[in-house]
């Protein structure tokens, strides 16, 4: 009983994301995923909690967002005039990344050319990366 | 220099993988060990005490030393 409950909890959590042990049902590609969620973030009339929530659901999942979702998803903070918003993201995804140090640094590569059009600060270059 | 893109889907899955048969590895040996080593002791133990255990001659035995209230030792 209680190796079958192991076994089961062991294989739900080697499930792809956006998939679940269904009997049917279509697995989304990380290509989907990725484009779904730029297109959220693109909508031109996009408000604050919708900002928030796409956030919050996104980094609840097991993974490190991609720079093109977070490109999409700093525009949108642009758009709303969120400079706190925007710097917090950059905040969260080092965060997400854990103990995997090289994630945060190449996101933050992939992300230069943006920062520098909208005029983001990064935690580390406002000191406020350190306690 | 540009970094190479580094894996960022599934960390946690990965880690589980590795860490969640471990924990439940020792969360069991330790819970056997447990059982071998100090409960099924404990239970031969008792059994064993209890194996020849005669009460009547325990209760004689008591009543003679006067440790009772109710009953007094044999002839007085």
């Amino acid at each position: 009983m209680l190796f079958f409950a192991a076994i089961l909890s062991l294989f739900l959590f080697l499930t792809p994301l956006a998939s679940r042990c269904y009997s049917h049902g279509k697995v989304e590609t990380e290509e989907e995923f990725d484009s779904r969620w730029v297109t959220y973030f693109s909508k031109p009339d996009i408000d604050a909690w919708e900002l928030r929530k796409g956030m919050n659901t996104l980094i609840g999942y097991d993974l490190v967002p991609e720079p093109k979702i977070l490109d999409s998803a700093l525009r949108a903070c642009r758009r709303l005039n969120d400079l706190a918003s925007a710097i917090r993201i950059l905040e969260a995804v080092k965060d997400k990344a854990g103990s995997h140090k090289e994630i945060y640094p190449y996101v933050i590569q992939e992300l230069k050319p943006t920062l520098t059009e909208l005029g983001i600060s990064t935690p580390e270059e406002l000191g406020i990366d350190k306690l | 220099m540009s970094l190479p893109k580094p894996v960022m889907r599934g960390l946690l899955a990965k880690r589980l993988k590795f860490h969640l048969p471990i924990a439940f590895g020792v969360a069991i040996t330790t819970a056997l060990m447990y059982k071998f080593a100090v409960t099924e002791p404990r239970k031969k133990a008792y059994a064993n005490f209890y194996k020849n255990y005669d009460a009547v001659k325990e209760f004689k035995a008591m009543r003679e030393a006067g440790i009772f209230e109710s009953v007094r030792p044999a002839g007085k």
